[in-house]
């Protein structure tokens, strides 16, 4: 379970953040949420796909990163094996979050992070292991706050650019779910369900109109880049049967 | 006689009417600006007649029906307070006691292979017949709902239908018929019947539209049956020998809390003389008691369903009910298509709604309109005929199946069961398949299964959900061994399936919530 609380000069003046890869730290994940200002460096190392949030039922972009739960390919033991780390596993363990801020307008909001204090990444305050810390000794933001809340505000941006990416793929009927059968050279069978991709053949179809219109709003360049970065599959089928020795 | 039939006109705007447009349309495309040149379809509506509610309940049918027609599920669920139906449960039916037992969607696993029921008998002092051999069952006892918000839209995990606001229904049709599939609806009351030289219909007069001329006419006016029955004079076959419901006690019950539990099926519990149904949709239950004005008195059948509701929300919910009474004669017309005039809903007939057979009956009868439209006028009796002898046979099986529901009772606490079971009363077929079935168990190769309103498997779970013996096999059969031991594969698989969806499927509640939130995705 998760236990978030607002990151607070005076709390968490000893609170350090282990930024190391592992396991243990919670990177062991099968797929990871990205957004198509992403896209560019995520196709360069790995798979985009479309997945449903199963609370909501609401598509969102995904970079894969294994093929089954608790699987990540690019994780060797203490470190991450790949050029970008996406940001929905860099952000860990924090969240963005936005609060009125009457004093800059009636309907301005100001962000607010929160970290979740039960995340494995959390030091607990005393501890003298190494990482990150939030603040300085005059209480002011680290670098370290200052890149996360830098991140965090991409991310939400990110987020955001996601509603009308994906609200324009569904209206042109862009997504199809596609199944991934992958056997491995021990003779194992993977199957992966649950996945959308782009539907290239509709694509095709498209107008000359709509297609201006996705170009000015980026989205053309985000469905190629998500096409392209389907050929990071077989380097992934080749990293997992390397492991299988 | 060589008219091209292109011109059809509905009479009568409730869910019937707005449902058979519906069908009609989204079969063949109407072209308004062809003027009167293309085909058409006019539904005539009364501004002065309130719909009755009735019909809450739908088949799984209805998700293929939605659509056909270019409906979102997600927009039905939220105009029409939709709610999920996974099937019925049916409780004091057997002895009047505490006794229950599921008539669930799904059909038994691996229905398509193996025949479970001999292989469960050994086992039914064990477990319920439903239980054995679905999922589901257990699922609707749990309320939960048959799928997930990731789920598209009309897929499932376990087959459902639904339970919805039938007035709500007819208006989220009529937008759709009239905005989407060009229907032209003309609100106006019939005044008058004109007819052709050959006995046809010509015209419908109107009170503020005059006459309305067409090549068809499709009685949906109800049971008074304006065209079919008034005009034309087709009789009604009573049914009240067989099935003695014929007065219904309706009320609208809120929950105690919002947040209460929506069932996801149909209860229906026995009474002295009848029995009450109980229907959730997310915003309030339909609990009614329907029951035979022969065997009971309208203060006595109140005193039943005031109890029902006193004892399963409140007795403060009792005490505010307010009840409508309904009166109907069960049977149908002798036949439904008569000339240029067809019956769908209420004129085509009605009968207690033990089994949900209204709406789909609707379906049924809109969809071969739909497919078997006649060419022209010359072609048009050959297709009224098959249209008859397909639905006396449909309305046929249907009474034989719902006067199943009470011959297999146990009950003797009052005449009514007793009188359900007086041989008189039994349709000759039914006693037949009886009596086979006290050898052998309903499988889906006895009928051309084309027609059946109820596959073999609903049989299935009536009979042995009743508690019905169908005895061993007397000799051995050389496909004994191997259906043996995949009958024992097929019971564990739907116990584990069972156990996989009761830990990831949501509540009814929760699911519906998320629709209103999320809405369905199409993919």
């Amino acid at each position: 379970m998760s236990n978030f609380v607002i990151v607070d000069s005076k709390l968490h003046t000893n609170l350090k953040v282990n930024t190391s890869r592992s396991a243990e730290l919670g990177d062991n994940v099968m797929y990871t949420m990205t957004y198509p200002m992403e896209f560019r460096d995520i196709q360069s190392c790995y798979p985009i796909f479309f997945t449903k949030d199963p609370d909501s039922g609401q598509f969102y972009p995904a970079a894969l990163l294994g093929f089954e739960e608790g699987d990540n390919l690019f994780l060797d033991k203490d470190s991450w094996q790949a050029t970008y780390i996406p940001m929905m596993i860099r952000r860990q363990p924090f969240l963005i979050g936005f609060q009125p801020d009457p004093s800059q307008g009636k309907d301005a909001t100001k962000p607010v992070v929160s970290i979740d204090m039960d995340n494995p990444r959390v030091v607990a305050q005393g501890n003298d292991e190494s990482g990150e810390t939030l603040f300085d000794e005059a209480g002011n933001p680290s670098e370290f706050l200052q890149q996360t809340i830098g991140r965090l505000e991409s991310i939400h941006r990110g987020l955001e650019h996601n509603k009308g990416f994906i609200a324009a793929l569904l209206e042109h009927e862009l997504l199809e779910s596609f199944t991934l059968e992958i056997t491995l050279n021990d003779g194992s069978h993977n199957k992966l369900m649950g996945f959308y991709t782009i539907a290239e053949e509709k694509l095709q179809t498209l107008s000359g109109d709509t297609l201006a219109k996705f170009n000015t709003q980026g989205y053309l360049q985000s469905i190629y880049m998500a096409m392209a970065s389907f050929s990071r599959i077989r380097a992934m089928i080749d990293k997992k049967n390397a492991l299988l020795g | 006689m060589n008219q091209t039939i292109q011109k059809i006109v509905i009479v009568g705007g409730g869910t019937a009417g707005w449902l058979s447009a519906g069908i009609i349309a989204a079969e063949h495309r109407i072209e308004p600006q062809n003027g009167s040149d293309g085909f058409q379809l006019i539904l005539v509506e009364s501004p002065d007649i309130p719909t009755i509610g009735v019909g809450e309940g739908t088949w799984p049918s209805m998700r293929s029906t939605l659509q056909k027609m270019g409906i979102s599920e997600t927009e039905f669920f939220r105009e029409c307070s939709a709610s999920f139906k996974q099937g019925t449960l049916f409780n004091g039916w057997r002895t009047g006691g505490n006794d229950s037992y599921s008539h669930p969607f799904t059909a038994p696993h691996g229905y398509t292979e193996v025949n479970l029921a001999p292989h469960w008998q050994s086992a039914r002092q064990q477990i319920d017949f439903a239980d054995a051999v679905s999922p589901q069952s257990v699922l609707f006892a749990n309320r939960q709902a048959p799928k997930q918000i990731s789920t598209p839209e009309y897929a499932f995990n376990v087959n459902y239908g639904y339970h919805l606001d039938a007035g709500k229904f007819a208006e989220l049709l009529r937008k759709h018929c009239v905005e989407k599939l060009g229907v032209t609806h003309i609100k106006a009351n019939v005044t008058a019947v004109n007819s052709a030289d050959n006995g046809d219909i010509a015209s419908i007069g109107t009170d503020s539209h005059g006459d309305i001329a067409g090549d068809l006419f499709i009685d949906c006016s109800g049971q008074k049956a304006m065209l079919l029955g008034d005009h034309f004079g087709v009789p009604v076959v009573s049914k009240n020998s067989v099935l003695f419901n014929n007065t219904a006690l309706a009320a609208q019950i809120s929950y105690s809390d919002s947040n209460d539990p929506i069932e996801s099926c149909t209860l229906s519990t026995a009474q002295s003389a009848g029995w009450i149904w109980d229907i959730g949709l997310p915003t309030r239950r339909g609990i009614g008691h329907v029951y035979s004005s022969d065997h009971n008195s309208e203060e006595h059948a109140s005193e039943e369903l005031l109890r029902y509701i006193a004892t399963t929300v409140s007795e403060q919910a009792a005490a505010s009910a307010s009840m409508r009474k309904v009166q109907f004669s069960p049977g149908h017309r002798a036949k439904f298509w008569h000339k240029n005039c067809v019956a769908i809903g209420m004129s085509a007939g009605f009968i207690e709604p033990l089994e949900a057979s209204a709406l789909v009956l609707v379906e049924l009868s809109a969809a071969m309109i739909a497919e078997q439209l006649p060419a022209n006028r010359g072609v048009m009796d050959l297709v009224a005929k098959r249209f008859n002898d397909k639905f006396l046979y449909r309305w046929e099986r249907i009474i034989e199946f719902l006067k199943l529901h009470y011959i297999l009772s146990q009950r003797t606490d009052s005449p009514y069961w007793r009188d359900n079971r007086e041989g008189s009363s039994i349709p000759d077929n039914l006693r037949d398949q009886i009596a086979l079935w006290q050898h052998q168990s309903p499988w889906h190769r006895d009928t051309n299964s084309a027609d059946e309103m109820f596959p073999s498997a609903s049989f299935q779970y009536i009979l042995y959900g009743m508690d019905f013996e169908t005895a061993p096999s007397a000799t051995r059969r050389s496909s004994d061994q191997a259906a043996l031991s995949r009958a024992k594969t097929l019971f564990q698989e739907n116990a584990n399936k069972r156990a996989q969806l009761q830990t990831s499927l949501p509540t009814n509640r929760d699911l519906i919530n998320k629709i209103h939130s999320f809405g369905f995705q199409k993919i």
